[in-house]
């Protein structure tokens, strides 16, 4: 059983790799969404210390943390998205896969890979990219105050951990429902 | 009707993946009183119906009626991608009719072998890695996997296409790599719905050739359904199919 999820994996990974120019897309949107969950988590001490001085430190504070929610909650409909895009696209491979008694937890495993390195690899980009953006945004006079290396990393951390959790429960769903559906439905579909 | 004794089926082609079911005596396909029914809004269509017939190893059997007769209903239910409303199948010695869907997974697995109309190819897999498909994930030795793979496209012709993605072959190359695909599990039973609908006259005459010859040469029972008469002209045994029952030939 580890061996063929192993091997599911392993397929999953070279058919995402293959399939990579249909992926741009998700890829840029979780890139976008991770790139401001960095900017937001790496700037906000420093702005809520601004606001602080301003006498608004709490209100702001509370905006910057529902600009990163709502930035989250975007990146995972756009990852959720994609992933019933592709399950529609590789129906007739699912039928295939069912046709010829391939387990559905292999099925499931091969799928899933897909959405997971979209996000994975989107989040990464957008992250490293943010954490630039954030370590220089007092340089070029973006922020009066010094951003901290350390909020910079949890800010990576995070969008990274979320940007794949939230790739995996968006997308949990539509594959599930596929490595489901009996094969005639999945090749009828194609 | 003529037909070639089947070889034995093990060591296909020499090939280092030997089948271990030993070769059978009875028939591979039993079917026994089958019945199919779908509800369509309040009226009941007779789909299958009660329909009975056998097959033998290495027979090639042609299912042959215009479309809406059944046949295709009657190779989905062979192939338990559909099951019958009543009546028995039997593949290789199995009953089917008390299977769960995952046992039945595990029967498709070892014993039948599928062959499209639209070939159902995978766009981003070469030739070669679209025939090793069905044993991508199973815990067997991938060179064995990939040299058997070679040898079934280079038996069907295309051992110049290995590496090639299904948008840059012929439709007939399609199909051939799709039989390939059919056999790399070693089947003994080889469900082909209408293989040749989608091909110009010499790439179909090729197919059922090919067809023709696996039933000789490894022992398979391919049961094909058509409604080309010129695929009926070299099954061996033709079943004639109306209205969802058969008219001639069980």
């Amino acid at each position: 059983m580890i061996h063929s999820l192993y091997r599911a994996v392993a397929y999953g990974a070279m058919a995402a790799w293959r399939r990579r120019r249909l992926l741009t897309l998700p890829v840029i949107t979780v890139a976008t969404g991770a790139f401001l969950v960095v900017l937001v988590v790496a700037l906000m001490p420093a702005v809520r210390r601004q606001g602080e001085a301003l006498g608004s430190g709490d209100s702001v504070g509370r905006a910057t943390l529902a600009i990163a929610v709502v930035v989250l909650l975007v990146g995972a409909f756009e990852v959720a998205i994609a992933a019933t895009r592709s399950i529609n696209q590789r129906s007739a491979e699912i039928g295939v896969l069912s046709t010829f008694g391939v387990p559905p937890r292999c099925t499931l495993g091969a799928l899933l890979v897909e959405p997971v390195a979209t996000a994975a690899a989107g989040a990464v980009i957008g992250a490293i990219v943010g954490g630039l953006f954030g370590l220089g945004a007092p340089a070029v006079g973006m922020i009066d105050d010094s951003v901290q290396a350390g909020d910079v990393v949890v800010g990576i951390i995070l969008a990274v951990g979320v940007s794949v959790v939230a790739a995996i429960a968006a997308s949990a769903v539509p594959t599930v429902r596929a490595v489901r559906r009996p094969p005639l439905a999945s090749l009828s579909s194609s | 009707m003529d037909m070639t004794a089947p070889a034995p089926p093990v060591g296909l082609l020499g090939s280092p993946l030997p089948r271990v079911d030993p070769p059978m005596d009875g028939p591979i396909v039993a079917v026994d009183s089958v019945w199919k029914l779908f509800a369509m809004g309040e009226e009941v269509v007779h789909a299958v119906v009660d329909v009975s017939f056998t097959s033998d190893p290495g027979e090639f059997l042609c299912l042959m009626g215009p479309s809406g007769s059944g046949k295709s209903t009657v190779l989905h239910l062979l192939g338990g991608l559909d099951r019958p409303t009543k009546g028995d199948i039997s593949i290789a010695g199995t009953s089917t009719a008390k299977l769960t869907e995952s046992q039945f997974s595990s029967l498709r697995r070892s014993t039948i072998g599928f062959i499209f109309q639209s070939y159902n190819l995978i766009p981003f897999l070469s030739a070669v890695e679209n025939v090793e498909l069905p044993l991508t994930f199973e815990a067997v030795d991938r060179q064995s996997v990939r040299q058997r793979a070679v040898e079934l496209l280079e038996l069907v012709g295309l051992g110049h296409r290995l590496h090639h993605r299904p948008s840059r072959m012929s439709g007939g190359e399609q199909q051939r790599t799709a039989i390939a695909r059919a056999l790399i599990g070693s089947p003994r039973l080889i469900l082909a719905d209408e293989p040749t609908a989608n091909l110009d006259h010499k790439s179909g005459t090729t197919i059922i050739e090919l067809l023709h010859d696996l039933c000789g040469r490894l022992g398979v029972g391919v049961v094909a359904s058509t409604h080309d008469p010129k695929v009926a002209e070299r099954a061996h045994r033709v079943v004639r199919m109306a209205d969802g029952r058969i008219v001639d030939g069980d």
